[in-house]
């Protein structure tokens, strides 16, 4: 198209620059979190690397915000499908790396590129500042924190946001430039095609408010710079309109692609998550032990749980975002991991957490009510029961929020109901950890009750629906 | 342009390709590990057990598992209870070393008082041996050792301490047995007659259903009960 003698507006090279750069950044954050996911596939927990810097591990007990997003339900896709999912970071891996790509192409060509070339840019460009507004907001509603790498690739879709923006500007102003040129140009050197280009392109300025239309290639007429008349003045070249649908397929592709390597190198995990035992005996003649049928439940299962345990809590919230705890017929098993009522620990590893386990046996209707309470408060129970006051603190706190509960807290009967519950968990050969969930009677391994959540209950209960 | 379209392709595939293989890498890796068990060895997690008290020592759990074991206890045998001869027998062991062994039971036991020559349990009796079973905590046996003083012949001795235990093990399964089916897995008798392992007065210092009428005779017309806190 372009002769040496042509001249064409001069395409500032930052809004390129800014889109390598935040794709860079952002291939190197979405890849950071797809490896420290992928490590996880060998049902393990492993370190993260939690921080602003790719890659780098972060202080210690700073993962927690990262470890949060990872086992949430919106870390992956089809995780009930796949073992953990396909990590939403991985389309972003593919996506990111289209972009480099293209600003890399964009800095290249500079005002050789076609306007398409900027156009989609912009168009293109705000998608991962989208997914990372979702993601966002999903961090911010759902799990009150962010983690250090998903700020870094918010960050990154936004400084590619803000490049494709510059893109779109300067597609304009190029746009403005060559009519302009046109317009003032008194005799106008009509290359190809002849006038009547021209003409459709005043009409379509004045529709548009004076922005040049996208046009046609081979239609652009050809005017001279306003400085130079000898010199013709080429307009920038529009680009076939088939070229914004080749590179959002290529974008596609690149999105799709790590993540079609990544399942076909999965592992097959199904004969491991039926491997962690079952319940020997679960027969509850004495009735000591609580239920829990929430009005939609048609999955029979059995928990045992300590009130004060932060890994119970955590579990019992992945549970509820999952939307698998309102379909679950629950035998809730009480198991304070406390010397004061267990006789299986030698030491309180939750301090007030047998008065919690009475407290909760006498709520009986109001049994989850209670139970819940004491995960949102778990802190300040555990606080409370190490501090000064001890127990009576505890017993304070509960009277506080749950009256009416002291004598039969009190009560030989209550205390005889928690000595049979943990002897249910002697007569099933349990292991002295919480938590832990049976479905039917088959233990959902602890290693899956993380990322592996939805996949190993989707294997154990097939009939368990998931409603997120 | 086509120069750069080229090699915006090639940076675009050679991206793509590292990423891809790296985390293509790292999925096979995590599958290996998976596969072979290459991973941290995982703590060992004790098993829900019952309690294990510091009186459990060898001597006392010999002793308790032979009563357990030849007596009755364990496997559904229609036989319930030791004989003297049998304690004699399995236990290998004196009068004052087997009364030892429950010394540590002392704050946990208790010892139940009939009138001479009687096996019937006073309303005292009663209420000892109810408190003592619900107080459980994390015991698996609860032990009922009946004796019977030295008046009267070693036989009459022998069957009046037989009555006793089962006195014991009576009101246990009237009061308890819709509460706890388990009762026969869980209740171990012994009766030693008159003959073996006699308690001193020093034992009325104990938690006994008549403090106030305990002697070196009528301590011995009793029933130890207690849970034991051993594992086996």
């Amino acid at each position: 198209m372009s002769s040496p003698q042509m001249t064409q507006t001069k395409v500032p090279f930052w809004p390129a620059a800014l889109a390598l750069v935040a794709s860079g950044l952002g291939l190197a954050f979405a890849l950071s979190s797809t490896i420290d996911y992928t490590h996880h596939l060998d049902r393990q927990v492993h370190d993260l690397h939690c921080s602003f810097i790719p890659g780098v591990a972060g202080e210690a007990g700073q993962e927690a915000a990262c470890r949060a997003a990872m086992y949430s339900p919106y870390s992956a896709l089809f995780k009930d499908r796949y073992w953990g999912g396909i990590p939403v970071s991985l389309p972003a891996v593919g996506a990111f790396a289209f972009f480099a790509a293209f600003a890399i192409y964009l800095l290249l060509a500079r005002e050789r590129a076609p306007r398409r070339a900027h156009q989609f840019l912009f168009l293109a460009g705000l998608t991962p500042l989208a997914v990372s507004g979702l993601m966002f907001f999903i961090s911010l509603t759902k799990l009150g924190q962010f983690c250090k790498t998903c700020v870094g690739i918010y960050s990154s879709s936004a400084l590619l946001a803000v490049a494709g923006i510059g893109a779109l500007l300067v597609d304009r102003k190029r746009a403005r430039e060559a009519l302009a040129a046109f317009r003032s140009t008194p005799g106008k050197t009509v290359f190809s095609p002849p006038a009547a280009a021209a003409v459709e392109l005043e009409k379509a300025e004045k529709k548009a408010e004076g922005v040049a239309p996208t046009l046609v290639e081979g239609e652009v007429p050809a005017v001279e710079p306003p400085g130079d008349p000898d010199a013709p003045f080429t307009p920038p070249r529009t680009g076939g309109p088939g070229l914004i649908p080749a590179w959002l397929f290529a974008l596609a592709v690149f999105s799709v692609v790590p993540a079609l390597l990544y399942v076909s190198a999965m592992p097959a995990y199904s004969t491991y998550v039926t491997g962690c035992g079952k319940l020997e005996n679960p027969a509850d003649p004495t009735k000591a032990l609580l239920h829990v049928t929430p009005p939609g439940a048609k999955q029979q299962a059995t928990m045992v749980v300590d009130p004060l345990c932060p890994t119970c809590k955590a579990f019992h919230q992945r549970l509820v975002t999952e939307g698998l705890f309102d379909q679950l017929d629950t035998t809730l098993v009480l198991f304070p991991l406390d010397n004061e009522c267990n006789w299986m620990l030698d030491r309180p590893l939750h301090p007030g957490a047998c008065v919690v386990a009475k407290a909760i046996l006498c709520g009986d209707h109001r049994a989850l009510s209670m139970l819940e309470w004491s995960y949102e408060n778990q802190d300040d129970l555990v606080a409370a029961a190490k501090g000064s006051e001890g127990i009576a603190k505890v017993r304070s706190m509960i009277r506080d929020k749950w009256s009416g509960l002291d004598t039969c807290i009190d009560s030989k009967e209550t205390k005889q109901r928690l000595e049979r519950v943990l002897r249910w968990t002697i007569q099933n050969q349990l292991t002295v950890s919480t938590p832990q969930l049976f479905l039917d009677g088959v233990r959902l391994c602890e290693e899956d009750s993380d990322i592996g959540l939805s996949y190993s209950i989707t294997r154990l209960a097939p009939n368990l629906a998931r409603s997120r | 342009m086509r120069a750069a379209a080229l090699v915006g392709i090639a940076a675009g595939c050679a991206l793509l390709a590292a990423s891809a293989i790296t985390v293509h890498g790292q999925v096979r890796a995590a599958g290996e590990r998976l596969k072979t068990g290459a991973t941290l060895e995982k703590p060992k997690v004790a098993v829900a057990n019952d309690a294990e008290a510091a009186y459990c020592t060898p001597a006392f759990k010999e002793v308790l598992a032979r009563v357990i074991h030849a007596c009755g206890l364990v496997g559904g045998d229609s036989r319930r209870g030791c004989q003297p001869a049998d304690v004699k027998t399995l236990a290998s062991i004196s009068d004052d070393d087997f009364n030892a062994l429950f010394h540590p039971l002392k704050g946990r036991g208790a010892v139940l008082m009939f009138d001479d020559g009687q096996d019937k349990l006073d309303d005292a009796a009663k209420k000892i041996i109810e408190d003592r079973w619900l107080d459980r905590r994390g015991a698996r046996y609860f032990f009922v050792v009946a004796r019977a003083s030295k008046t009267g012949g070693a036989d009459f001795n022998r069957t009046l301490s037989h009555k006793r235990a089962n006195s014991v093990l009576f009101h246990i399964s009237d009061k308890f047995k819709d509460a706890d089916p388990d009762i026969d897995k869980e209740v171990g008798l012994l009766w030693l007659g008159s003959e073996f392992a006699q308690l001193g007065k020093e034992y009325c210092e104990w938690n006994v259903s008549r403090p106030n009428n305990c002697a070196a005779e009528a301590i011995n017309r009793s029933a130890f009960i207690s849970w034991v806190d051993c594992q086996l």
